[in-house]
C-alpha cells in the first residue's frame, strides 16, 4: 500500500515536471515560429502590447489595417493583443514579453522599454512626436453636478468625496494628479506668481477629501459607478467612453487643465527578431491616418491629426488654459517633485 | 528489488527537495536578498517611513481582528458541521472551501456589490451613518472571507476523531455539559483552533486581491501592507517593496513556525 502511494507520488511528480518543461518549450517554439514567418510569408503575426483604454478603438482600427495590408501586399496579418495597465505593460515588455508594437499611456512608460534596450531608434521623430492620441484631465460628477464642481479648487471643499487613482500604482494616474498640482500652479499664477507651495497645499487639501485611491483609472471609474464619491478625476476619454456605454455623468473640463498625450512605438528588437518590421512600421503609421484617428475620436480621444480634430471640433472644446507637461517642467522634473519616495504626493498623505 | 526501492525513494526525496528549493526557497531568499541589498540603514528607512510603517501596523491590527472573529465563528461552524445532522449539512460542508477556489478579487467585488452605496443594505447603513466599504470594516470583512476555511478545516478532523467514549465517561462520572466541553472536548480541539487561527492570520496579512478593491487604500487609514508593496512594485521601487515584504515574511514565518512547534508537542504527547 505504502509503495503504491509512493509510486503514484513519484509518477505525479514526474508528470508535473514534464508538463512544466513542456510549457516552457511550447512558448519558446511559438515565438521562434513567428521569426521563421519572415517578410514574405503568407501570414504573419503582430503582437500588440497596449494599455487598456484604447482597446475599444483598436477593435475598429485593427480590421481596417488588416484589410488594407492584405490589399497592398497579399499578406494576412494576425494580431495578438494584450491590454494591461500602462506601467504593467511597459514592465512586461521590458522584462521579455515580445510585443512588436507598444501603445502606452505616457512617455515615461515607452522610456522604460527604451532603457531596456528594446527600442533602438528615436521614436519621437515620428509624426506628432510619436503621440497617437490626446486627451485632457477632466472631472466627472453625478448627473447634473449636484455639488456644483467647476474647478480644481472645488475638489478641496468640505463634504466633497473625491476619487483619484493612485499615482503610485498607476502611471496613467499621474496625469490626474499632475492636473490638480498644475491647477494649483495656474491658480497662484493668476494671483501673481507661480507658487509651487500653493500647488502642493492644494494637492494636500484634495488628498484629505479622497474617498479611495484605487489602483488604476479603470478601478476608480468602477468605484464611482458603484456609487461612492461625488467626483472622479480622470481622463476625458474615459468619461466619454462611459457615457457612450449608457451612463449619464456630467463631464467638466476645468479652464486650466493638462493635455494628456499618449505615445506609440515599434519595439525594434522584437519586430526585427520576428521578421515583421515592415508590417509593424506600417501599422504604427496607420495609427495617424484619418481613418484610425476617427476611430480614436469616436471612442472619446482627442485626435492628434488637425483635420480630424476640426471634424470633431464641437465634441472637444479646447479649454482656454490648456497646458502640457512642459509647464510642470517635463516628466523627469515631475517625477522628482511629485512622485519620488517622500516627495509632495507622499508628504501630503503622511501629514494626514 | 530492495536496491530498486531505495533508488526510488532517493529519487522521490531529491525531486521533492529540488521542487521545494526551486519553487519556495529560492524566491523567498531572493526577496530577503533584494530587501537587504541596500544595507540595513536603507532597509530600516524603507520600513520606518510613515506610510510603510502605518500600513504594516494597520495590517497587523486588522488581521488580528479578522482572525479573532474567524476563530470564534469557525469553531462554532466546525462544531455544527460535525455534531449536528441537519438538511443541507453536506452542501454547507462543501461550500466552506469555496473562498479558496474563488479569485479573491471576486470576493472583494461581492462585498462592494452587497454593501456599496447602491445596494439596499449599503444605503440602509449609510442612512444610519455607518460606513463600511472603503473603510476598515470592509478590509476586515475581506480578510474574513478569504481566510474563512482555515479554522473550520483544522478543527473538523479533530472533532471527528474524538472518541465518544471519553465524553460518555465524563458524563458518567457526573460532569456537567460545560464541564465536559471545557475539560474533555476543548483540549482535543485546541491545537486545531490555534493552528487554524495562525494560518488564517498569516493569510490575512498577505491578502491583496479582495482588499485592494474594498479598501480606500489611503495611507494611515485604509492602506494595507500588501497594497503598499504593490504600489512600490508599480512605481519601480523594488527594494522598498522587498523591505516591507521581508517584514511580513518574517512575521508569517514566526507564526507558522510556532504552529509547527505546537502541533509537534501535541504529537509527542
Amino acid at each position: 500500500m505504502k509503495n503504491k502511494t509512493k509510486l503514484a507520488l513519484s509518477a505525479l511528480l514526474l508528470a508535473s515536471m514534464t508538463v512544466l518543461t513542456a510549457c516552457g518549450s511550447s512558448t519558446a517554439t511559438s515565438s521562434s515560429g513567428d521569426s521563421t514567418g519572415g517578410q514574405d510569408a503568407k501570414e504573419i503575426t503582430l503582437i500588440l502590447g497596449a494599455y487598456s483604454t484604447p482597446q475599444e478603438a483598436f477593435k475598429v482600427i485593427i480590421p481596417a489595417f488588416q484589410k488594407q495590408w492584405k490589399e497592398k501586399t497579399g499578406q494576412t496579418v494576425k494580431f495578438q493583443e494584450s491590454y494591461e495597465a500602462s506601467g504593467t505593460q511597459a514592465r512586461a515588455i521590458a522584462g521579455g514579453f515580445e510585443a512588436d508594437i507598444a501603445v502606452l499611456s505616457l512617455e515615461a512608460d515607452i522610456d522604460t522599454i527604451q532603457k531596456a534596450g528594446l527600442i533602438t531608434t528615436d521614436w519621437r521623430t515620428k509624426p506628432h512626436n510619436g503621440m497617437i492620441t490626446n486627451s485632457v484631465a477632466a472631472l466627472g460628477t453625478r448627473e447634473g453636478n449636484p455639488k456644483g464642481i467647476k474647478d480644481w479648487e472645488d475638489l478641496a471643499k468640505p463634504g466633497v468625496g473625491v476619487l483619484i487613482p493612485n499615482p503610485k500604482t498607476s502611471g496613467g494616474a499621474q496625469w490626474d494628479v499632475n492636473a490638480i498640482y498644475g491647477g494649483g500652479l495656474k491658480h497662484s499664477e493668476a494671483q501673481g506668481k507661480k507658487d509651487p507651495a500653493y500647488a502642493a497645499d492644494l494637492l494636500k487639501r484634495v488628498q484629505k477629501n479622497v474617498k479611495a485611491l484605487d489602483k488604476s483609472g479603470r478601478a476608480s471609474m468602477t468605484t464611482f459607478e458603484n456609487g461612492t464619491g461625488d467626483v472622479v478625476v480622470t481622463y476625458e476619454n474615459e468619461l466619454i467612453g462611459r457615457n457612450l456605454e449608457g451612463q449619464h455623468y456630467t463631464i467638466i473640463v476645468p479652464n486650466d487643465t493638462i493635455l494628456i498625450e499618449n505615445p506609440a512605438a515599434v519595439v525594434d528588437k522584437n519586430a526585427d527578431k520576428h521578421g515583421v518590421r515592415q508590417a509593424a512600421d506600417a501599422f504604427l503609421d496607420f495609427l495617424w491616418t484619418p481613418e484610425a484617428q476617427q476611430a480614436f475620436a469616436d471612442k472619446g480621444f482627442r485626435p492628434v491629426d488637425p483635420a480630424v480634430a476640426k471634424q470633431y471640433e464641437s465634441q472637444y472644446k479646447t479649454p482656454p488654459g490648456l497646458y502640457d507637461i512642459k509647464y510642470l517642467g517635463g516628466w523627469d522634473q515631475v517625477r522628482k517633485d511629485l512622485y519620488q519616495d517622500g516627495a509632495i504626493w507622499d508628504q501630503g498623505l503622511a501629514g494626514k | 528489488m530492495i536496491q530498486n526501492k531505495r533508488w526510488l525513494r532517493r529519487s522521490v526525496q531529491s525531486t521533492v527537495l529540488v521542487y521545494f528549493l526551486l519553487l519556495i526557497l529560492v524566491p523567498i531568499l531572493g526577496i530577503y536578498v533584494q530587501g537587504l541589498s541596500g544595507g540595513w540603514a536603507h532597509f530600516a528607512e524603507s520600513i520606518l517611513q510613515p506610510i510603510a510603517w502605518d500600513s504594516v501596523l494597520l495590517t497587523i491590527k486588522l488581521a488580528v481582528i479578522a482572525t479573532l472573529i474567524n476563530t470564534a465563528l469557525g469553531t462554532m461552524l466546525a462544531w455544527a458541521l460535525v455534531r449536528y445532522r441537519f438538511p443541507g449539512r453536506r452542501l454547507l460542508n462543501s461550500l466552506v472551501d469555496l473562498p479558496f477556489a474563488l479569485p479573491t478579487a471576486v470576493g472583494g467585488l461581492m462585498i462592494l456589490l452587497l454593501l456599496g452605496p447602491q445596494s439596499w443594505l449599503g444605503s440602509w447603513l449609510a442612512g444610519h451613518n455607518i460606513e463600511i466599504v472603503y473603510q476598515q470594516p470592509a478590509i476586515v470583512l475581506a480578510m474574513i472571507f478569504v481566510t474563512f476555511p482555515f479554522v473550520i478545516r483544522t478543527i473538523q478532523p479533530l472533532l471527528e476523531e474524538l472518541d465518544p467514549s471519553e465524553e460518555e465517561a465524563s458524563y458518567t462520572l457526573g460532569a456537567t455539559r460545560s464541564g465536559t466541553f471545557w475539560r474533555v472536548i476543548f483540549p482535543a480541539m485546541r491545537p486545531g483552533v490555534i493552528g487554524g487561527a495562525m494560518l488564517a492570520f498569516s493569510r490575512a496579512l498577505a491578502e491583496f486581491g479582495a482588499v485592494v478593491l474594498v479598501a480606500g487604500n489611503i495611507p494611515g487609514k485604509t492602506l494595507t501592507a500588501s497594497v503598499q508593496i504593490y504600489g512600490n512594485v508599480e512605481s519601480s521601487n523594488p527594494s522598498g517593496a522587498a523591505a516591507v515584504s521581508v517584514l511580513l515574511l518574517t512575521l508569517s514565518f514566526l507564526v507558522l513556525w510556532s504552529v509547527n512547534l505546537l502541533t509537534e508537542r501535541k504529537d509527542a504527547r
